[in-house]
């Protein structure tokens, strides 16, 4: 059930984007974004989808995880979808029927923004949860964002945080999926009746759920002082980062793999 | 000796702020006074809620006293300046696990400590390496901390404080989750660090075994210690131990039971080790010269056995059949009994029981409940809702899953979504309330505001009130303390007296042993072996070979037995006895029906 949902889960197989620096990662995960929401047509988005794909086989995910990781955004995508298609009445109407009406420009739009949307968490995926180990990701964070302490800002322990929040998603997961289990056996049923019968369903898995976040964090906050943390100073790592000659290749690749599709992008709109 | 721990007159609150503002003190250590030497191994005992864990925090800086000192290696922990040095040395474990790990992967997990303390490289992956091979699990190290087992989690908590090279090593009912093959060799390994590195151990437990283990027991009761001594010391007074809560340990036990019997008495140099408590129990018999003894209670006879649910040919795996949980599970369970489901953990018990009601479905075989006549089948599904009622399932903690506004209507949950009437449903949820031990006043409250043995016996409320013909029990007194245990169980043994079939999963052998008719044994997805527990549990070859721990009392029973045998020859013993007092007086009889043989044969030659 629950338990098959990858996103932000850490999947070990060893590849080489497992093994590059996070911090390289992370960068290039942003350039995946910008270069992801830069690009609009066609043609550029297929090779953007190509340049993922080959991400997904270097990174040698199973198939399994990478349906995992999408299935659980489809209905957003599917909303986001309908939402643009609906909305935008600009260019030439294709379908028209009662009060729905819609576009050529419409359907683009929704279309471009829906794979758009994949795009983004297949590579949120691939290049940082399902490669890198949050407390990675919070470390290379940590290390990117380390001239912002000047500036007073708790870059130290926004990651921190975050890496903690990482962490805890598949104990909530597996907490979720004990609760649902145990009220099905009282005869619970998530599964039908009304829209609103089966929102109010999920209060009887909400409810202690919370309960048990809020002593999940009393009780770690004990723990982690107990284990004499005191914030970032004066911290070692048992993995330092450093960036080596294969993080630096690597990264370029990638970074080609990012600009590649924005140019002919470029290309195919100034034709 | 050094005392590292010194506390004199402690006294702790937690404040908390009521939902209408108003201030509360909880008074939770009070005027506690104790001193805990280098190199010592301490047991701290004591009810739940009776400041244990507190006293934990004081210890480790994690709280301050309110008044009184409290002083660790000669620092009071009230001082600002000094108190990081007092915590660097002194490394607490908790209950749970999964609340204390920070790393995703297991190695990052254990390095989190040593982090802390700002330790350079070449050591900081030698502690590392080190202290996940003094807890067993160094070939996890790659591994990510959320896939591991309740037990092996953990190990990795104890991994993560020995990482931090402590003086102090503080145990808080860590012990609670292991199986018990696997606490003993826990136990082995704390051991063997204490002497090597002369470590300061203190463990709090309900673990009686465990504390007998120990140098030194502290009792604490409301607040301050109610008792302090040797384990000899403090179990020789059978009478103070059960009023505080506490139990003795089997070989105290069964010694002691046996001196009741006899008529002698003991004195706590009898009782410091399990050897003692042998020869105690070897010369008050010979001395005594047993020669009568109450007759053995007719055993039990199970009315005709009618099968109520069996499961049939059933397998199960995940991950797409790559990963086998249980395989070809054949299992008869019959109506009025209790059966236990005993293993490692791991071993696919939870699985099995998940089919019981068809919360997992089938993937090959079946499982079939016969009720009115009618077989009901997991594989059907219109038979599943009618399964789920008669089935009762309750999952370990089952606190955990109280969600409603009062206890009432949390109880009444499932009898709501059997579409009972209000009447029909006020009725069940008292009688329900009734069988668990909760009063009428308890059941308008909200079930947050119960203690933790509460909480539990109204999630079990919850699901007895759908009148199920079979009761799943998963681990039902998990981490309550003796007393809790003991009311637990007297709950269970009161519902199989009014027909209630139980299917018990434990991993305690002994509460197995004492409260089943049958015990099943899996072993890695497999029924290994079904019997009653006297004949499955005397067996120790057969226990070996399934990697199974034999029940503390018939081991001990055991070892007294060849004893009795070497010096009373001509004694004969029954199959093990499911309680002390039973065995006690089996072990009398045994001998007494060899001294009247010697006395007939005497008879003969005079």
């Amino acid at each position: 059930m629950l338990k098959d949902i990858s996103l932000g889960k850490f999947v070990d197989t060893g590849s080489i984007l497992h093994r590059i620096d996070p911090r390289v990662k992370v960068l290039m995960y942003a350039l995946y974004l910008v270069a992801i929401f830069m690009i609009t047509t066609p043609a550029a988005l297929a090779l953007m989808g190509l340049i993922v794909l080959a991400q997904l086989l270097v990174a040698r995910m199973p198939l399994k995880t990478v349906k995992n990781t999408v299935a659980p955004i489809i209905p957003l995508t599917i909303f986001i979808f309908l939402l643009n298609i609906l909305t935008i009445k600009t260019g030439d109407v294709i379908w028209h029927r009662w009060k729905i009406t819609i576009t050529d420009n419409g359907l683009e739009r929704a279309s471009i923004m829906a794979v758009r949307l994949i795009f983004l968490i297949l590579s949120t995926s691939v290049m940082l949860t399902l490669t890198t180990t949050p407390l990675k990701i919070a470390d290379a964070l940590e290390r990117i964002f380390s001239p912002l302490k000047v500036i007073k800002v708790p870059v130290h322990e926004m990651a921190m945080m975050m890496s903690i929040a990482l962490r805890f998603i598949p104990t909530l997961i597996e907490e979720t999926d004990k609760i649902m289990k145990a009220q099905i056996s009282r005869g619970a049923d998530y599964d039908t009746g009304s829209f609103l019968n089966r929102i109010k369903g999920y209060v009887t898995v909400l409810v202690p759920l919370f309960v048990a976040s809020f002593k999940r964090a009393e009780e770690l906050a004990v723990a982690m002082d107990a284990r004499c943390y005191r914030g970032g100073e004066g911290r070692t790592k048992l993995n330092p980062l450093k960036i080596v000659a294969i993080d630096v290749i690597v990264g370029l690749i990638l970074a080609i793999g990012a600009v590649g599709p924005v140019v002919l992008d470029r290309v195919i709109r100034s034709l | 000796m050094e005392n590292v721990v010194i506390a004199q007159q402690v006294e702790f609150s937690y404040k908390t702020v009521l939902p209408d503002g108003q201030k509360v003190d909880k008074k939770a250590v009070n005027g506690l006074s104790l001193e805990i030497a280098k190199g010592s191994y301490t047991a701290i005992l004591g009810p739940n809620g009776s400041g244990k864990s507190t006293l934990a925090k004081l210890i480790d800086v994690l709280e301050v006293p309110d008044a009184g000192s409290m002083l660790v290696f000669g620092v009071n922990t009230r001082d600002e300046d000094e108190f990081w040095g007092i915590r660097e040395n002194c490394a607490c474990v908790f209950q749970n696990p999964d609340n204390q790990i920070v790393g995703t992967i297991v190695e990052e997990d254990v390095a989190f400590g040593p982090e802390n303390l700002g330790v350079p490289n070449p050591e900081l992956r030698q502690r590392v390496d080190n202290a996940l091979k003094d807890v067993g699990i160094y070939d996890l190290a790659q591994r990510q901390a959320a896939s591991l087992s309740g037990g092996q989690k953990q190990k990795l908590a104890i991994a993560g404080a020995l990482a931090m090279d402590p003086d102090i090593l503080i145990l808080d009912e860590s012990t609670s989750m292991l199986d018990p093959n696997s606490r003993d060799e826990f136990l082995s390994v704390v051991e063997r660090l204490r002497l090597e590195k002369g470590l300061t151990v203190i463990t709090i437990t309900h673990d009686m075994g465990e504390a007998a283990r120990c140098d030194e027991i502290f009792v604490v009761e409301g607040g301050r210690i109610s008792m302090h001594g040797t384990p000899s010391e403090i179990f020789a007074d059978d009478y103070k131990v059960t009023a505080a809560g506490l139990d003795l340990p089997v070989h105290i036990k069964l010694t002691s039971e046996i001196a009741k019997s006899i008529g002698a008495r003991l004195t706590s140099d009898q009782l410091v080790s399990e050897e003692s408590c042998i020869e105690t129990i070897r010369d008050m018999i010979t001395a005594a010269r047993v020669t009568a003894a109450a007759p053995d209670k007719a055993p039990e006879v199970l009315p005709d056995r009618r099968k109520i649910l069996s499961v049939e040919g059933l397998s199960y795996s995940y991950d797409d059949g790559k990963t086998k949980a249980i395989e070809d599970i054949n299992l008869d369970v019959y109506e009025g009994e209790v059966l236990a489901i005993v293993g490692k953990s791991g071993c696919g018990k939870t699985t099995l029981i998940s089919h019981l009601n068809a919360i997992l479905r089938p993937q090959s075989g079946d499982v079939k409940l016969y009720i009115d006549d009618r077989t009901l089948s997991a594989s059907h599904k219109k038979d599943i809702l009618e399964l789920r009622q008669n089935v009762g399932l309750v999952f370990q903690y089952p606190e955990s899953q109280l969600f409603e506004e009062t206890v009432f209507k949390d109880i009444a949950y499932g009898l709501r979504k059997m579409g009972l009437s209000e009447s029909e449903q006020r009725l069940r949820v008292h009688e329900a309330a009734k069988a668990v031990g909760l009063s009428e006043s308890q059941l308008v409250k909200s079930p947050f505001d119960l203690s933790g043995g509460r909480k539990r016996r109204a999630a079990m409320a919850g699901v007895l009130a759908m009148k199920p013909k079979v009761l799943v029990l998963d681990e039902p007194a998990a981490g309550l303390d003796p007393r809790g245990r003991r009311d637990m169980f007297a709950i269970i043994d009161e519902l199989r007296k009014n027909g209630t079939t139980i299917i018990l999963v434990s991993h305690n052998m002994d509460e197995a042993a004492a409260h089943a008719d049958r015990v099943c044994c899996i072993g890695h997805g497999k029924v290994l072996a079904v019997d009653t527990p006297d004949k499955l549990f005397a067996d120790e070859e057969r226990l070996k070979q399934m990697d199974i721990a034999q029940p503390a009392l018939f081991a001990f029973a055991g070892k007294v037995k060849a004893e009795l045998k070497r010096v009373i020859p001509g004694a004969v013993f029954d199959l093990p006895k499911k309680t002390a007092e039973e065995e006690a007086e089996a072990i009398l009889r045994g001998c007494a029906s060899a001294s009247r043989t010697k006395e007939s044969e005497g008879g003969e030659h005079a």
